[in-house]
């Protein structure tokens, strides 16, 4: 009876001191892996730092407006280009009634012909 | 008793029983009893331990992991952003190099190779750095991971690196005089930088009022008058009349704060803040205003400019001479110096410094820069000051001062403070009622005239409706009026039925082009027209079409010959 327990404890000691040897590597390779992503947090963020800086400077209105002006040949918007949609209802509605008619021969608001880079969009 | 007898008893019987040699014996089963006790409870206690660690649950594990998410991510000095969110200043990680002088064995050797990886640097520098006597020395500051890695790869010893944060500012010289910059130790040194350098470093974010995009229109067009009238000088500012925000804030000449070396002398003057002018016309508005709305005169009234005043060594006259009676819209449309200057008088020296104390134009404006300058105001307020405070000379108030005391004549009458902060939407800051609703109305409808039938001609921007003012005061010089140097300034506001935004523009000591005198008119006023006409769509105004007054005579502009019944009797006739 006594050998018997006696080899049922150190039985048990062993198993439990196998599992806690397994769970303390496992926590340490956790806890390793924790310091590293908390690393790659910091770098990451430090890269969106550095990242949302050149996001910034090339969004920059004065670099934009230039290049915007020479390659796309945009120009900033004129009171004449902008409309609303009452605008539009007298046009579409001018159409509606007489489908023949040039727009611009009714006395309607001309909505200029968009372009780009000076070639007309059609 | 009687057990105590028994017990006693049956000792001495078991003693008697089983023998001295057995005591011993019962002494050690004691003592092991003893033990076997002691050992219970510390197991129990374990026990009980781990049953309260591990099924209990409020152990030290959960609090483990609530203390560890990293939170050392945060960096420095806090971002300054526009009112969109857009980066105006940044803190980047960056290394600086530095030498332990004792550690380095050959100094000659290493300071040819420092100077071959880093150009810029000066050997005999290096060289009297790297010999030095201490034990810290900074090489370089701010290095690029390029040059970080070619330092790396020499290898000499004794060399160090030193983590740090640059300061970086993207749009460059866009926003120059209002974010200021730092020094090499990250400080703020000027602008919002230093004004909110506790603020920053604490890392609390900084959203501004500004609108980076209104920013750089504004910094462009003023430009490209400032270059176009070879002025001196140029300012300029759009203000929110509603609540006193400043959406966009430049001066010229300026500089980059990523180089802050560049901002000395001239580059570094804000001249919306820090400069005082005599802003010259642009101030009867103001002497119009609190004459309308103390009741001195009303629109019908009017003054004989026929002829210049003389008081004193002084002669008042007029730049846009009509030379005939003049009724008060009449003077701020043609700008009547001798107009503005009867008005005043009538207005009285105590009335007129109480409006222009409650127009904010008598002290240092309570804005967030450090750079502000105090207004010059005269020390003894006497009639002839009076006179020429009523067109604008005699006092000199910042550019700042001018566009919030325009924006209190045209949003209704009431003084708000101006902030480059971000305001809370929909949130209106505590005002001061200066003017009567009437009395705002009338000077908007007297502003819009000046731009349709007056000097502000040039301001007209189709479709968004602008009034303001036109302004050209002779520089002041060594205690002279110098005839060929002018402040030239044009301050007007959009859309006039309801007004938003005040926009001012202000060019110092413009050229002339073709032998026409740059009046504020001639300079600033187109100015203010393009940034009208490019920002109007940004801000969400759709061009109206049509106009509001018919063409022909202008009501207010009614003719005054002969001249009307009420005529002001000249307190002049005195001096």
């Amino acid at each position: 009876m006594m050998r018997r327990t006696t080899v049922l404890f150190v039985f048990l000691a062993a198993a439990l001191s196998l599992a806690l040897f397994s769970l303390k590597y496992r926590v340490q390779d956790l806890e390793d892996e924790f310091v590293g992503l908390n690393r790659s947090i910091l770098a990451e963020r430090r890269a969106m730092r550095v990242l949302e800086a050149e996001w910034s400077y090339l969004n920059d209105p004065a670099r934009l407006g230039p290049l915007a002006a020479r390659h796309l040949g945009l120009r900033p918007v004129e009171s004449e280009q902008l409309g609303t949609l009452a605008t539009l209802s007298v046009l579409s509605s001018g159409r509606e009634r007489a489908p023949r008619t040039n727009v611009a021969d009714r006395n309607t608001p001309r909505l200029p012909t968009p372009s780009i880079g000076g070639r007309v969009i059609r | 008793m009687s057990r105590s007898i028994h017990a006693e008893a049956w000792q001495r019987h078991r003693v008697r029983l089983e023998g001295t040699r057995k005591q011993a014996l019962e002494t050690g089963r004691n003592r092991l009893l003893v033990t076997s006790v002691v050992f219970a409870l510390a197991f129990l206690a374990i026990a009980g331990r781990l049953v309260d660690l591990t099924l209990l649950g409020r152990g030290a594990e959960s609090r483990l992991a609530a203390v560890a998410p990293a939170r050392a991510a945060t960096s420095g000095r806090a971002d300054i952003t526009d009112r969109n969110g857009v980066i105006l200043a940044t803190s980047l990680p960056t290394v600086s190099l530095y030498a332990d002088p004792t550690e380095v064995l050959d100094a000659e050797e290493a300071a040819d190779k420092l100077v071959g990886v880093l150009p810029g640097l000066d050997r005999s520098e290096v060289l009297a750095k790297l010999t030095s006597r201490g034990r810290f020395v900074w090489l370089r500051r701010t290095l690029t991971p390029t040059q970080q890695y070619a330092v790396n790869r020499l290898g000499i010893p004794g060399l160090a690196f030193q983590r740090g944060e640059h300061r970086v500012y993207p749009h460059g010289r866009t926003a120059a005089h209002l974010l200021g910059f730092t020094d090499v130790d990250g400080r703020g040194i000027a602008g919002l930088e230093r004004r909110f350098d506790e603020t920053l470093r604490r890392g609390g974010p900084l959203r501004l009022s500004v609108d980076l995009r209104l920013q750089a229109m504004l910094r462009q067009e003023l430009s490209a008058a400032f270059i176009g009238s070879r002025a001196l000088g140029a300012a300029g500012l759009v203000l929110d009349v509603r609540n006193g925000e400043i959406l966009a804030l430049a001066s010229l000449p300026d500089f980059d704060p990523n180089r802050p070396a560049t901002a000395g002398g001239e580059a570094g003057f804000n001249r919306v803040t820090k400069a005082v002018y005599e802003m010259g016309s642009t101030f009867k508005l103001f002497t119009t205003a609190m004459a309308l709305d103390s009741g001195a005169v009303t629109l019908r009234d009017g003054y004989d400019a026929s002829r210049p005043i003389r008081v004193a060594r002084f002669t008042i006259t007029d730049f846009h001479g009509r030379n005939r009676w003049l009724s008060v819209p009449e003077i701020l449309v043609y700008s009547s110096n001798i107009g503005a200057a009867k008005m005043a008088l009538d207005v009285g020296a105590r009335v007129q410094r109480s409006y222009l104390g409650n127009f904010g134009l008598l002290s240092r404006s309570p804005i967030e820069l450090p750079e502000v300058a105090p207004p010059l105001i005269p020390a003894r307020w006497r009639d002839i000051n009076t006179m020429t405070i009523g067109y604008g000379h005699g006092i000199a108030v910042t550019p700042l001062q001018m566009a919030g005391a325009v924006a209190t004549v045209v949003n209704g009458g009431i003084a708000r403070p101006t902030t480059l902060l971000r305001r809370p939407d929909g949130v209106q800051p505590g005002g001061r009622r200066v003017l009567s609703v009437a009395t705002s109305r009338q000077m908007r409808a007297l502003m819009r005239l000046v731009v349709l039938r007056g000097t502000g001609r040039r301001a007209q921007a189709p479709g968004y409706r602008v009034g303001g003012k036109t302004g050209t005061a002779d520089k002041l010089e060594g205690g002279r009026y110098r005839s060929d140097a002018s402040i030239s300034s044009f301050v007007g506001a959009f859309p006039m039925n309801a007004p938003r935004y005040v926009v001012l523009i202000l060019l110092d000591e413009p050229k002339g082009t073709d032998g026409k005198a740059a009046t504020g008119g001639r300079v600033a006023a187109p100015v203010v027209a393009r940034m009208v006409r490019r920002m109007a769509p940004l801000v969400g105004f759709a061009p109206v079409s049509g106009e509001e007054t018919p063409k022909g005579a202008h009501p207010l502009l009614a003719s005054l010959n002969p001249p009307p019944a009420k005529v002001r009797e000249q307190r002049l006739a005195a001096h």
